[in-house]
């Protein structure tokens, strides 16, 4: 049993009004209205900072033009530094790569048996240096390696094999370790031809050390 | 009539946009198809959704409750309110203030606002409150003169039911073809005409038919009724009408449409309350009695006498539907039965009430030339309930009668022998408190325009 069936509306579904405050054909237009009014700010503000932005970067373009040429010559102060550090850089691996050998040398007199006329010493050229790769940089002033390794060879005259053996013996004393390591290959051991002459009969030997590695480092 | 009726049918479920978008199918009493509109746009309520119990469900009602709604009705404005329930009516659904207009009293409009709450119907409130500044209007010229109306506070529910009194107005039970020919007929030739003037078939009388025009007014261009319950407008009228539960037979009401222009913009937009129904007072008395309790003792079989200050109406009702609405011809209403009992008793004015109610006067001589029509009117509504509908109507609910109705029970229990009810409108309805019952009789229309409105389901 439902009362719709006594329900005989007059009004139209069209005619029926809303009994809230809050209708959609005020606040329709008030809303549009704010909506546009929010445009048009948020559009004047963007508008305003782009001009803002644009005035900024000829500013800085200006700038930038006034000073390309200090900037310019700051860039090429600054290679230079850094070239002239590099030099300096360069030279104190040399510095720390310099060889005192003189109190080595001043001993070798000391201990030189009687025996024994030294004819040469001799520092041996350090191996060439590898051809350098394709594009790879070169620097003027430093060695291609940090490494350096040379060879000491003594030359000399002797009556008998025991002086050399006992120079040997001696070279192998802490005192030369600035001068040689322990790593020494006897060259040659033969008859001197021409010291034949004078009618004694003298023996001329080499014998070649290998030196302490020279670092080119800090 | 009855093929004519068939073919209109037919056009119906042939010829029916409407049936996808204003409304759903239902089956009639009498097994045909009718279209009902959707429930009158109502929000949805805060209705728990299923699956959702504990924690869920209070989790549920609490976001329902705070929930600020925003909804879109159909007259394009914005609804804000908390939650799906009314705001000064809580946990209810339903908050119609039906009011009727132009009655005649001068105490005011009678206004009831009903209210329905878990534990049933409540009247809120009910009373006379001050009618609209202005005269319904009589002719097209006099609609710019729109008055605003507003109601008193404690009548401020969303909406409101207009019932009107209208001597322009039409409400009858008819068949089709009459109501297409009052349709087709313009403004001028419906003004004002007797309410039994379209339903040239209800008589039970055989020469009934011979009364019947033998060459029926052509009729015009609109060959099909509107769907039941949607008003539409056609040549200067406002129609609505219902498919009877009887085949063949609707309920119709009709207003000029600048009356129902008029009504219809008379409760201002942004304000409690607006128009949601306006309704012809006839309309609104036959669906007073859906809450009362003899109704749903009778399980809607039921006849009923509307006394009213000017007429007397017989409605039958099978199974909840109504089946007959009648005008007692000839029979004017309770303020000629005063008048009757004051001649002939020479009793004055003020007196006649106490007249009525006292046991030591016996004013059934007075009273039975008036009441001699209306019970054979009765008897003949009983006959025809029983012959149509194969109703056992031995007890009919009176109603709208505020003194002597214990002399009307006494002749139809004498005269046709029928047992008479006397019912009180508010029965079944709790009172809030305030609210004074005294004068229940004059809201009756006001009460039935609520109900209606309010769709209640019994």
């Amino acid at each position: 049993m439902k009362s719709a069936s006594f329900h005989l509306n007059l009004l139209k579904d069209t005619e029926r009004l809303s009994s809230s405050p809050v209708r959609l054909r005020v606040m329709l237009p008030v809303v549009a209205l704010f909506a546009c009014i929010g445009m048009g700010l948020w559009w004047a503000i963007l508008f305003t900072q782009l001009l803002m932005v644009r005035a900024e970067a000829q500013d800085i373009d200006e700038d930038v033009k006034a000073k390309s040429k200090a900037h310019a010559e700051a860039i090429s102060r600054q290679d230079r530094v850094r070239e002239m550090r590099q030099q300096l850089e360069q030279l104190t691996y040399y510095r720390n790569g310099v060889r005192a050998i003189g109190k080595p040398l001043a001993k070798l007199a000391e201990i030189m048996p009687l025996k024994v006329q030294l004819t040469d010493l001799s520092f041996a050229p350090p191996p060439l240096d590898p051809p350098p790769k394709p594009g790879q940089k070169i620097s003027p002033f430093a060695p291609m390696t940090n490494v350096e390794t040379q060879r000491f060879v003594i030359a000399g005259r002797t009556t008998k094999e025991t002086p050399v053996v006992a120079l040997m013996e001696s070279l192998d004393s802490a005192e030369f370790e600035r001068l040689i390591t322990r790593e020494k290959r006897v060259k040659s051991f033969r008859q001197d031809a021409t010291a034949e002459k004078g009618g004694r009969r003298l023996l001329a030997f080499e014998v070649e050390y290998t030196m302490p590695e020279r670092r080119f480092a800090k | 009539m009855d093929a004519d009726y068939t073919t209109v049918a037919r056009h119906f479920q042939v010829n029916a946009p409407w049936k996808s978008i204003s409304g759903t199918e239902v089956p009639s009493a009498h097994g045909q198809t009718v279209v009902r509109p959707r429930s009158n746009g109502r929000p949805p309520t805060g209705k728990l959704p299923p699956r959702l119990t504990g924690l869920h469900s209070l989790a549920w009602k609490l976001l329902i409750d705070l929930m600020v709604k925003i909804q879109l009705t159909r007259s394009k404005t914005i609804e804000i309110g908390f939650g799906g329930k009314g705001k000064s009516a809580s946990n209810s659904k339903v908050d119609m203030t039906g009011v009727e207009l132009f009655s005649g009293e001068s105490r005011g409009a009678p206004a009831v606002r009903l209210v329905h709450k878990k534990d049933g119907w409540h009247i809120l409130a009910a009373g006379f409150v001050p009618p609209p500044n202005g005269d319904l209007p009589q002719r097209w010229e006099d609609t710019p003169h729109q008055p605003v109306w507003e109601l008193p506070r404690n009548f401020q529910s969303p909406s409101a039911a207009i019932a009107v009194n209208s001597g322009m107005s039409s409400f009858s039970q008819a068949s089709a073809e009459a109501i297409l020919r009052e349709m087709s007929q313009g403004l001028g030739d419906s003004r004002p005409k007797p309410h039994t003037a379209i339903s040239p078939r209800l008589s039970l009388k055989p020469q009934a038919k011979a009364e019947e025009p033998q060459k029926p007014a052509p009729i015009g261009r609109k060959s099909t009724l509107p769907p039941p319950g949607t008003p539409v407008s056609e040549n200067g009228r406002r129609f609505s009408m219902r498919p009877l539960a009887e085949e063949g037979f609707h309920l119709a009401a009709s207003l000029p449409e600048f009356q129902a222009l008029w009504l219809g913009r008379l409760l201002p937009e942004g304000r409690r309350p607006t128009a949601a129904s306006i309704q012809l007072a006839e309309s609104a008395l036959m669906a007073s009695p859906l809450l009362h309790p003899a109704f749903a003792e009778t399980k809607g079989n039921m006849l009923a006498i509307f006394v009213r200050r000017d007429a007397i109406y017989f409605a039958g009702y099978r199974k909840g539907e109504p089946v007959l609405w009648r005008r007692c011809p000839g029979v004017k209403g309770y303020d000629a039965m005063r008048n009757a009992i004051g001649k002939a008793l020479g009793v004055e004015e003020e007196l006649i009430n106490d007249v009525l109610e006292d046991a030591l006067v016996d004013p059934r001589p007075a009273l039975e030339p008036f009441l001699h029509p209306v019970l054979h009117q009765l008897d003949l509504a009983r006959a025809y309930l029983a012959g149509k509908h194969s109703m056992d109507t031995g007890k009919a609910l009176l109603m709208g009668l505020p003194y002597g109705a214990s002399h009307w029970c006494h002749m139809a229990e004498e005269s046709v022998k029928m047992k008479l009810v006397p019912g009180h409108p508010f029965d079944g309805i709790t009172l809030a408190k305030g609210v004074d019952a005294s004068l229940a009789h004059l809201h009756l229309v006001a009460l039935g325009a609520a109900i209606a409105a309010a769709e209640v389901e019994t």
